[in-house]
């Protein structure tokens, strides 16, 4: 039966689900779900997932949504060991940190821009959504201090989901370069995290274009 | 040898850590840190955790927050069984996405809709109550596959979740539609181990605090 990703390339988190897939060496059947035509309500969708949100991942009888809860399932599973998702408990414990602050704060906090650009007909930015992604930035910075990566010393999930999420609003515009450490590991990660230009790099530019087309101009 | 814990009782977050700690037989030294007076940014706090946020934990050197990845990290290390955390991959996949429902879908829209009114004097959105009556439909509907939120056991899934459900609870949101929650809510109440010590009277020191900010109001 195999893996069969639900996956929406515009989406940063899916984007995430893709790429620990390609960076286990993993053959997925990626199938297609349109948010901005409204697939993910179909019927045969619902059924897959009620809460009907992508990415959602089936292997074999069980399905998994939240593209963090899918991140940590496939390194568990199909990890042929444990770098990019430690089992020791301390090391552990700041991936799902990073993971948390990405779920909770940072990607909010892009979505709370991007959202009503895409689907609210808004055309500027709020100046205290901009501060608030700016502070969520700041916080990578500092996460990043003494770090090669964002948890440690290896490339782990923590970076991939982050990534991704980042990759959407630089796309859209967004300038990271007063962020030194940010914008050291971004690079990197673009050059480093497999499969990057055509799981997440297009995907990022789909997302981008789309928000930019609908944005008055100079808003970022 | 216990584990230094910075929170405030009537935080949702903070309630699910402490949870956790009983339900594991964990010793957690009780540091309250008033974030209404701005106590989390003293340098002494900042050192341990530079995004300032509650709850933190110091594990005796090893500082952590982010209420989530502490109760995941307290079950790791100190579980004497993996009942609260299967760590069965498929298991462990349902709990964890249980979990970041509750932190990026279910008590993200009751942040979004209680905390500008509460603490920075804006008018309630009712847009924002539908998307959480919409995350509580989501709830109910995993609810109706099992008697707990990940399973047939209780999970930390279980105790973020009530941490965050008992908070709409307390601030009188209408639950009543939700049958499954409310099976959910009384069976949680029931088993889980400190309960009342843990969630039960402190949920009612965050009802006291909205209580006096709302005040003339």
């Amino acid at each position: 039966m195999g893996i069969t990703l639900y996956h929406f390339p515009p989406s940063a988190p899916s984007r995430c689900a893709l790429l620990v897939c390609k960076a286990l060496g993993l053959d997925v059947d990626v199938q297609i779900v349109d948010l901005f035509a409204k697939e993910q309500l179909k019927p045969d969708f619902v059924q897959i997932n009620p809460q009907h949100c992508v990415p959602t991942l089936t292997d074999g009888d069980c399905t998994i949504w939240e593209s963090r809860a899918i991140a940590s399932y496939l390194v568990n599973v199909y990890g042929k060991d444990d770098s990019l998702y430690p089992k020791d408990p301390k090391q552990r414990a700041i991936v799902d940190q990073r993971l948390h602050f990405d779920c909770g704060t940072l990607y909010p906090r892009i979505r709370a821009i991007c959202f009503p650009v895409l689907f609210l007909g808004e055309v500027e930015i709020d100046e205290d959504k901009k501060a608030s992604l700016e502070e969520a930035i700041g916080f990578l910075d500092i996460f990043l201090e003494g770090n090669n990566f964002m948890a440690g010393t290896n490339l782990t999930i923590a970076d991939i989901s982050i990534a991704a999420s980042l990759s959407s609003i630089i796309a859209v515009g967004w300038d990271i370069s007063a962020y030194s450490n940010v914008a050291a590991w971004f690079a990197k990660c673009s050059l480093e995290i497999p499969g990057y230009v055509e799981a997440n790099q297009t995907g990022a530019d789909q997302f981008g274009k789309a928000v930019k087309s609908k944005l008055a101009p100079g808003q970022i | 040898m216990t584990i230094d814990f910075y929170y405030i009782p009537g935080s949702a977050p903070c309630r699910a850590v402490m949870l956790t700690a009983i339900a594991l037989g964990v010793e957690l030294n009780y540091k309250l840190t008033d974030v209404m007076e701005g106590k989390q940014f003293e340098p002494e706090f900042l050192k341990i955790n530079p995004q300032h946020t509650i709850p933190t934990i110091n594990d005796n050197g090893f500082s952590l927050w982010e209420s989530r990845a502490i109760m995941g990290y307290l079950v790791n290390k100190y579980g004497k069984d993996d009942s609260l955390y299967p760590k069965d991959p498929v298991k462990r996949a349902v709990v964890d996405q249980r979990m970041f429902f509750d932190l990026g879908t279910l008590y993200q829209r009751l942040a979004d809709y209680y905390y500008p009114v509460y603490f920075a004097g804006a008018a309630f959105d009712p847009e924002k109550k539908t998307k959480i009556m919409d995350a509580l439909q989501f709830l109910d509907t995993f609810l109706s596959k099992s008697t707990y939120a990940a399973g047939e056991q209780l999970t930390i899934a279980d105790l973020t979740l009530v941490a965050t459900v008992t908070t709409l609870e307390v601030v009188d949101f209408d639950l009543s539609s939700f049958k499954n929650i409310i099976r959910w809510l009384d069976v949680v109440k029931k088993n889980a181990p400190g309960y009342e010590e843990a969630n039960g009277k402190n949920v009612l020191a965050f009802k006291a605090l909205v209580d006096n900010l709302m005040k003339g109001r």
